[in-house]
């Protein structure tokens, strides 16, 4: 067993943060828009907690960016250069978790300091932290104040526009979440990867003992 | 021909009483200018009257008393009725086909000494219908009885003319917090002329009118509703007033049509000349326009080659006009945001899509509320959203599935990986046979 400092503080304080408000803005989201079906909370109380809330969310986002723009660790997020290794990575993954898992396989991916995301978390995560978490940022903020970004909203549509569009990633993120956290489960124990998001350090066994512990399981891997 | 000459009678004997009134008749200070009295000798007989050519009759009879105590009579009967000349009146009098006709021709000598009033009646709806041609529209005889206006008298509660024509928002008016504070003796409270011009009578219902109305008084009503109201500067843009301020009155969703360039209601959607034809489908539930064909209107009135754009705006009133005048008090107002911001709320279960009327009154046709809850409407009625009360049943679907999803497939996962577990640590005796 090794240990890797995977996750930095500021790595760790962003990811928290953003979980906590993530949850927070769900739970108002569902709140503002089942009003009558949901009543946790007065509206007015929602709207002021889901604005809040979605402020931090957008500060904490430029925590992560600064943070990133300014480590060398941003590699993490870097794009994998050859389409060929990532689609039989992203493969390997995939069957692993859809049928390896099940068997006792060894996980595929053994993460480093510069490379801590399996292929299919390096997607999602760009996924979500370049496209949709500026996207779901830009639309609260329009819908925060209609009538002082009149002329935007228009622009691109109007408000149902804007709407519709912040609701798709919310229910982009309402599927996102639990299976978030259900493969936050998938370490050699179930509450690991949490414990590592806590501390930073990641347990890692040694890839002789893996690999041996692989091929008496499961004989070569599908993909290898 | 019997009341021809029973008008000739009355002349011959009207003008035998203007030459000795005219002799003897001593000018008073107390009463009419000895002129008026040679005018009122005869048009103070009650009953004397002239047959229209149109049929009917015309009253000629002035109420000296009347007269004397109106602000007319400063200026006396030939202030307006110059025109009149006694060497040969009333033989030479101009036959006349209607008392409309009478009038109309009459009033434009009141435009000699109240100008602007007339300039401002001219911007009004009032002539716009006029020029509409409405046999009812009010001209300035129809409010100020010439013969007996008096200062201030269209100030009064009970004698303001405007309840002549319109008694049932009168009635409204009279048991709300305006009229019942304007009762009380409250000189500030609001009568119609407060709110809809004395003489330039605007249509409430165009832009912003009302709210700006509301506003022009209650100046602190931003900064109070900012208090307790998210987003009040959109809540006062969408919503009327009235929609909050008469809590029981039914509401309707307007989608108004206007030209995004210049921001103003367009008069009919440009280039679609079969607009009312389509504004009249129907389905077998829900009358009026339904959201497929809504959306075609709108993409074929945008056609390219069609100058303009329209686009739609959104705003929640009351569906009878008559119930914007009832009022109520502050703290009786709606403030649960619920009322509205829920699925099912009676606010958004009547539609309209207006145009501008020729004469600036809104001409609305009916629309299928499904609209407001159609995925196709996120495009047509992008400008009309209200959370939790107009959302879109197809994403309520696409929530609960991803929901459903994200909950199910973790759990199948767990499921399944503790099934493998089980059956991979089975000892071979444990093993199923077969």
């Amino acid at each position: 067993m090794h240990r890797i400092y995977l996750h930095p503080l500021p790595v760790r304080i962003w990811h928290w943060i953003n979980a906590a408000t993530c949850v927070m803005l769900l739970l108002t989201g569902l709140q503002l828009r089942y009003l009558g079906l949901i009543s946790v909370m007065p509206f007015g109380t929602a709207v002021a907690i889901h604005n809040w809330t979605g402020f931090i969310l957008i500060a904490n986002f430029f925590l992560w960016l600064g943070y990133y723009l300014c480590s060398d660790r941003i590699r993490v997020y870097h794009a994998e250069s050859s389409p060929k290794e990532y689609f039989l990575g992203s493969l390997r993954q995939a069957l692993f978790y859809g049928f390896g898992i099940f068997k006792g396989a060894p996980n595929p991916f053994r993460p480093s300091i510069y490379r801590k995301f399996n292929p299919l978390q390096a997607m999602t995560y760009q996924l979500i932290m370049i496209v949709l978490l500026p996207i779901q940022a830009a639309t609260g903020i329009l819908l925060w104040d209609l009538v002082g970004f009149v002329g935007t909203v228009a622009f691109f549509g109007g408000v149902r526009v804007i709407d519709t569009v912040h609701v798709l990633i919310f229910i982009f993120f309402v599927f996102y979440i639990p299976a978030h956290i259900y493969l936050g489960t998938l370490g050699r124990t179930p509450t690991l990867h949490f414990k590592e998001m806590v501390t930073g350090y990641e347990e890692e066994e040694d890839e002789d003992d893996s690999a041996d512990e692989a091929e008496k399981r499961l004989g070569p891997g599908p993909a290898e | 021909m019997g009341r021809r000459f029973a008008m000739g009678a009355i002349g011959a004997a009207a003008a035998t009483v203007l030459a000795f009134a005219g002799m003897t008749a001593p000018a008073s200070a107390a009463g009419p200018p000895t002129a008026d009295q040679q005018c009122l000798a005869c048009h103070g007989m009650p009953g004397l009257e002239k047959p229209l050519t149109g049929g009917g009759t015309l009253s000629l009879h002035i109420p000296g008393d009347t007269f004397a105590q109106s602000v007319h009579s400063l200026i006396g009967c030939t202030g307006c009725h110059a025109d009149v000349n006694l060497a040969s009146h009333p033989a030479a009098v101009e036959p006349i086909a209607s008392k409309r006709n009478f009038s109309l021709a009459m009033v434009q000598i009141c435009r000699t000494c109240h100008t602007v009033e007339f300039e401002q009646w001219g911007q009004s709806i009032h002539a716009a219908l006029v020029r509409e041609g409405d046999p009812t529209a009010p001209i300035c005889t129809s409010c100020h009885l010439p013969h007996a206006v008096t200062r201030g008298a269209s100030e009064s509660l009970d004698a303001v003319p405007c309840r002549m024509c319109h008694a049932a928002v009168f009635n409204a008016y009279a048991v709300s917090v305006h009229g019942v504070l304007r009762r009380g003796g409250l000189a500030e409270a609001p009568l119609c002329f407060n709110c809809h011009g004395a003489h330039d009578v605007s249509v409430a219902s165009a832009g912003v009118g009302r709210r700006d109305v509301c506003l022009g008084c209650h100046t602190e009503a931003a900064a109070s509703h900012r208090a307790w109201l998210p987003n009040v500067d959109l809540h006062f843009g969408v919503v009327e007033c009235p929609v909050c301020h008469v809590p029981q009155a039914p509401r309707t969703v307007d989608l108004i049509l206007y030209d995004s360039t210049t921001q103003k209601e367009v008069s009919g959607p440009v280039g679609m000349p079969k607009f009312e034809g389509l504004t009249g489908s129907t389905t077998a539930t829900q009358p009026g326009l339904d959201p497929t064909t809504l959306l075609l209107l709108l993409k074929v009135t945008n056609r390219p080659g069609i100058e303009g754009k329209t686009s739609v705006r959104g705003r929640l009133e009351l569906t009878q006009g008559v119930d914007n005048h009832a009022l109520t008090f502050a703290f009786k107002a709606i403030r649960e945001c619920n009322t509205c911001h829920r699925e099912g709320s009676a606010a958004f279960q009547s539609v309209t899509v207006s145009v501008a009327g020729p004469t600036g009154i809104p001409i609305r046709y009916g629309v299928n509320k499904d609209v407001l809850n159609s995925a196709f409407s996120v495009d047509a009625i992008g400008g009309f959203y209200a959370i939790g009360g107009t959302r879109v049943t197809l994403l309520d679907m696409l929530l609960a599935l991803a929901l459903v999803g994200g909950v199910a497939w973790p759990l199948a996962h767990l499921t399944m990986r503790w099934v493998f577990k089980r059956y991979l640590n089975r000892t071979p005796h444990e093993q199923p046979k077969g």
